[in-house]
C-alpha cells in the first residue's frame, strides 16, 4: 500500500492525468464481475424492491402502482406489530447473552490447555451443522414427550412444558438454540481479538498487583471492544434476519402457511416477510416489510456507531 | 505495451461471450427443425423422478417431433421456484400443479383456460377428478395428473389389541369416538373409560386430525356446516351445524382422545404420530400409503364417517396439468397432446400407478386389478374409487393458504383452550372474510 502510494505521488504530473490510468482499467476490468453482481443483484434489486413496496404485485401479474397503500396497511396489521416485537424481543436475549457467553468461552479457550483444538473444535461443530441437523438435536432436548428438559423438570416434581409451542416459551427456547448453534463462529471471532493483545499489558498489570478479574475487566475488555463492538453489530443483523431456524423449528412446511408458532408466538419479520410473499402472494407488501426491516436495522446500526465512541478503544 | 492492450482487449471479450452464453442459453435450441422443444414442470422426490423421465421417453418415441425438456424440485422449491419463474417469463409451457394451487394461478392470469380443448377432446366419461378444476364460472383449468383422496386410516394391530372391530362403511363420526374412547391408553395401558386414566401421561390416541385436507374442514363438511359458500367468497362458518362440528372436537381434545397441536408436535411431524402406532385413526389422503408401506404398519382404509344426518364428506385434491397462457401456440398444441397421452395410455397410467403416488385418472385403469391389488396395502383400495363419489375439494380458491391460515391458528387456540366455540366461530368468520375481501374486492 505505501509502495503504491509513493509510487503515484512520484509519478510527475506533467501529462493531464487521465479519468483512469491503465492500472485502474485492469482493476476495473479485474474487479467486473464483483461489479456487475453489485449492480444487478444487489443496487438492481433493491430499487425493484423499493418500486414494488409502492404497488399491488402478485409476482403473476405485472406490479400496479398503488403509493403508501402497502406502507397504510402495514402500519395497521396487529401482524406486523406482533413480528416486530417478536424480533426485537429475540434480539433482545440473544446479543447480550451470545456476545457475553462468547467472549467467556474464547477467554477459556485462550489458555494454555491440553486438547485446546479438539475444544475449539466440539464449539465450532454446530456452526457448520444445518438447522435441519440442529432441530434434530434440538428435538431431543425439548420434545414434550421424550426430551431431557421434561424428564429433568419432572426428576425435580415440576410439570413438563410444552417448549416450542408454548406462546412463553418458544422464543427463550429458540434463543437458547440459536446461542448453543453459533456462539463457536463469535468465539473464534473473539479468540482473534484476544490473541492481538500484547502480553506485556498482563505482565505490567500483575506488577501493579492485578488479580485475575481485574486482569480481565480492566486490560482484556477494554482491549477487545473493538472486536466487542463486531461481534454486536453482527449478532444484531443475524438476530433480525433469522429466517431459517424459525422456519424450521416453529413450523412444519407441509401445510403452507402454518409457520409462525402458536398464536403467532414465534412469527418475526423475515417470517411475516417470507409467508406474505411465497404462501399468499402479497409480493408488493412483502417488499414494504422488507423496507421497514432495512430501515429499522439502518437505525439500531448507525446508533450503535454513535454509542461506540463512548466504550469502543482502537489504538 | 501492446501486449497488455492485447491481453485486456482479450480479456473483455471473454467476459462478454460468457455473458452472452449465459444470458442467450435459455433462449437458444427451442426449436430445431420440425421439432417443438416443450418445457414441462413437475414436483418430484427421486422415485417419482426416475418413473416421470421413463414416461416422457416413451413419449417421446411415439411423438417424435416434440422434445421434452423438464424443470423439476422437491415440492416448496418447486413452487417457489415456478412462482419466480412466472414472474420473469420463462416459467414452463406446462406445469403439474397442486389440485390446491390451480385457481390460484388461474384467478391471478397464470394459466391457460383449456375448456375448449377439455370439451371437445377429453373424454369425461373416462376420467376421474376432471370435475374439480372446473370453477364456478364452468370453465376449465387443468387435466388430473392424480387424484388424492381422502379416506379414513386406521391400524389394525391397535384395534385388534384393544379387541375393538374395524371401522365400517355404515360409521358415524360419533361411531368413531367411542371407539376411541376404546383405543385411548394412558402410561398404565388403562383407556379413557377407566375411572383411573391419566389424560396427563396418554401414550396412544384414538383419532388424529390436522392440517386442511387431513383436517377438521371434513368433519365441518359431513355436519352440514363448512368454510366457504359454493362462490368460494364468503365465509360461512358461522352456522349451527359448525357449531356441533366443534363440539364435537373440543371434546374428543379435551377428554384426550384426539391429541391437540401440542401433543401432535412432541411427534417431530404431524403424519409420525400415526406412522409410529401412537394414534389408531387418522384422516389421510392416497398419497399417505407409500411412507405407510415403507414404515411396515399393519393398517387398512374405510371411508370417511357420516355426520349426524347421514352426510358424508372427504376430500379430494386432484393434482393437475396446467398450462402456460404465455406459452406460443405450437407448445400449446404439443402441450395438449402430452395431457392427452397421459390421459388415454394405459401404459403411462400404468407406470404412474406403480409408484404409489396417487389414484390413477383413468377410470379403467383405476378399476384394474393393477391398481385395486388386494396383496398391496391397504387391501381395500376400493374404498379410494367409492369415496370420489362424495368427496369434493376443500373449498380451493385463489386465496387458499392464507384462509387456511386463518383457519387452522384459530383452531390451534380453540384446540388448546385459549377460548371457546363461540369465540372461535365470530373470530374465524371475521379472519376468512377479510381475507376473501382483500382479494376478492379488489378485482
Amino acid at each position: 500500500m505505501l509502495e503504491l502510494q509513493t509510487k503515484q505521488q512520484a509519478k510527475p504530473a506533467v501529462k493531464k492525468r487521465k479519468w483512469l490510468d491503465s492500472e485502474g482499467r485492469w482493476g476495473l476490468l479485474l474487479v467486473s464481475p464483483y461489479l456487475i453482481h453489485f449492480l444487478v443483484f444487489v443496487v438492481g434489486t433493491s430499487v425493484a424492491s423499493l418500486y414494488f413496496s409502492f404497488s399491488d404485485y402478485d409476482i403473476l401479474n405485472p406490479p400496479k402502482w398503488t403509493g403508501l397503500d402497502n406502507y397504510e396497511k402495514l402500519f395497521e396489521d396487529p401482524l406486523f406489530y406482533r413480528s416486530l416485537w417478536n424480533t426485537f424481543y429475540f434480539t433482545l436475549l440473544y446479543v447480550p447473552a451470545k456476545t457475553f457467553l462468547a467472549l467467556l468461552l474464547a477467554v477459556a479457550l485462550n489458555q494454555k490447555l491440553k486438547g485446546l483444538k479438539f475444544f475449539r473444535m466440539v464449539h465450532f461443530l454446530p456452526v457448520i451443522s444445518s438447522w435441519t441437523v440442529i432441530a434434530y438435536v434440538a428435538d431431543a432436548v425439548f420434545n414434550q414427550r421424550i426430551g431431557f428438559a421434561n424428564a429433568f423438570l419432572t426428576k425435580l416434581g415440576i410439570a413438563p412444558q410444552n417448549w416450542l409451542i408454548d406462546e412463553f416459551w418458544v422464543i427463550p427456547v429458540l434463543v437458547l438454540i440459536a446461542i448453543w448453534k453459533s456462539v463457536g463462529y463469535m468465539m473464534i471471532i473473539f479468540l482473534a481479538g484476544l490473541q492481538g493483545i500484547s502480553s506485556d499489558m498482563y505482565e505490567a498489570a500483575s506488577i501493579d498487583g492485578a488479580n485475575a478479574w481485574q486482569k480481565f475487566w480492566r486490560v482484556t475488555v477494554p482491549m477487545i471492544s473493538g472486536t466487542t463492538f463486531l461481534v454486536i453489530i453482527l449478532n444484531t443483523i443475524y438476530s433480525f434476519q433469522n429466517f431459517e431456524q424459525i422456519f424450521v423449528m416453529t413450523g412444519g412446511s407441509t401445510e403452507a402457511g402454518s409457520t409462525g408458532g402458536a398464536n403467532n408466538a414465534s412469527l418475526v419479520l423475515m417470517l411475516f416477510m417470507f409467508r406474505q410473499a411465497f404462501s399468499f402472494f402479497k409480493m408488493g407488501y412483502a417488499s414494504a416489510i422488507a423496507w421497514v426491516l432495512f430501515l429499522i436495522l439502518l437505525a439500531i446500526t448507525l446508533i450503535q456507531f454513535k454509542l461506540q465512541k463512548k466504550w469502543v478503544h482502537y489504538d | 505495451m501492446k501486449k497488455r492492450r492485447f491481453l485486456s482487449v482479450l480479456g473483455l471479450i471473454g467476459l462478454a461471450a460468457a455473458l452472452l452464453i449465459s444470458g442467450c442459453s435459455s433462449q437458444s435450441s427451442t426449436q430445431q427443425g420440425d421439432k417443438v422443444e416443450l418445457y414441462m414442470g413437475y414436483n418430484s422426490d427421486p422415485p417419482t423422478k426416475k418413473k416421470m423421465e421413463e414416461i416422457i421417453s416413451k413419449f417421446e418415441q411415439s411423438h417424435p417431433h416434440i422434445k421434452i425438456k423438464t424443470m423439476t424440485a422437491p415440492y416448496d422449491d418447486f413452487y417457489q421456484k415456478l412462482t419466480t419463474q412466472i414472474a420473469a417469463g420463462n416459467a414452463p409451457d406446462l406445469w403439474q400443479s397442486d389440485g390446491t394451487k390451480v385457481f390460484g394461478y388461474a384467478q391471478r392470469g397464470a394459466i391457460l383456460d383449456i375448456t375448449d380443448y377439455v370439451t371437445k377432446e377429453i373424454n369425461k366419461e373416462e376420467l376421474n377428478g376432471l370435475e374439480f378444476n372446473k370453477d364456478s364460472d364452468g370453465k376449465y383449468w387443468g387435466v388430473p395428473q392424480g387424484i388424492q383422496v381422502g379416506a379414513l386410516f386406521y391400524n389394525k394391530d391397535l384395534f385388534d389389541k384393544a379387541g375393538v372391530s374395524y371401522p365400517t362403511a355404515d360409521w358415524t363420526w360419533d361411531d368413531l369416538k367411542a371407539a376411541s374412547v376404546k383405543l385411548t391408553l394412558d402410561a398404565n395401558g388403562k383407556n379413557a373409560d377407566d375411572p383411573s386414566f391419566d389424560k396427563k401421561s396418554v401414550k396412544q390416541y384414538g383419532f388424529a386430525f390436522f392440517g386442511s385436507s387431513r383436517g377438521a374442514f371434513n368433519i365441518l363438511k359431513a355436519y352440514g356446516g363448512g368454510v366457504l359458500d359454493p362462490t368460494l367468497k364468503k365465509s360461512i362458518i358461522n352456522s349451527t351445524e359448525n357449531k356441533k362440528a366443534v363440539e364435537w372436537m373440543v371434546d374428543g381434545m379435551q377428554r384426550k382422545l384426539f391429541p391437540n397441536p401440542a401433543d401432535l408436535k412432541a411427534f417431530q411431524s404431524n403424519f409420525k404420530a400415526f406412522l409410529s402406532g401412537a394414534v389408531a385413526m387418522q384422516i389421510d389422503i392416497y398419497a399417505a400409503t407409500t411412507s405407510m408401506n415403507g414404515a411396515g404398519l399393519n393398517y387398512d382404509v374405510a371411508p370417511m364417517p357420516k355426520g349426524p344426518d347421514g352426510k358424508r364428506f372427504a376430500p379430494v385434491i386432484a393434482n393437475s396439468w396446467v398450462i402456460n397462457k404465455k406459452a406460443e401456440e405450437e407448445k400449446v398444441k404439443a402441450a395438449k397432446e402430452w395431457i392427452t397421452y397421459w390421459t388415454t395410455s394405459d401404459e403411462a397410467q400404468k407406470e404412474w400407478t406403480e409408484v404409489g403416488e396417487a389414484i390413477p385418472v383413468k377410470k379403467s385403469v383405476a378399476n384394474s386389478e393393477m391398481f385395486l391389488n388386494p396383496a398391496t396395502k391397504p387391501e381395500n383400495k376400493k374404498v379410494f374409487l367409492d369415496t370420489l363419489e362424495f368427496a369434493g375439494t376443500i373449498d380451493t380458491n385463489a386465496v387458499f393458504t392464507e384462509w387456511v391460515k386463518v383457519f387452522t391458528d384459530n383452531l390451534a387456540e380453540l384446540f388448546m383452550d385459549k377460548y371457546g366455540t363461540d369465540e372461535f366461530i365470530t373470530k374465524t368468520d371475521e379472519g376468512i372474510q377479510k381475507v376473501l375481501d382483500d382479494f376478492f374486492k379488489k378485482q
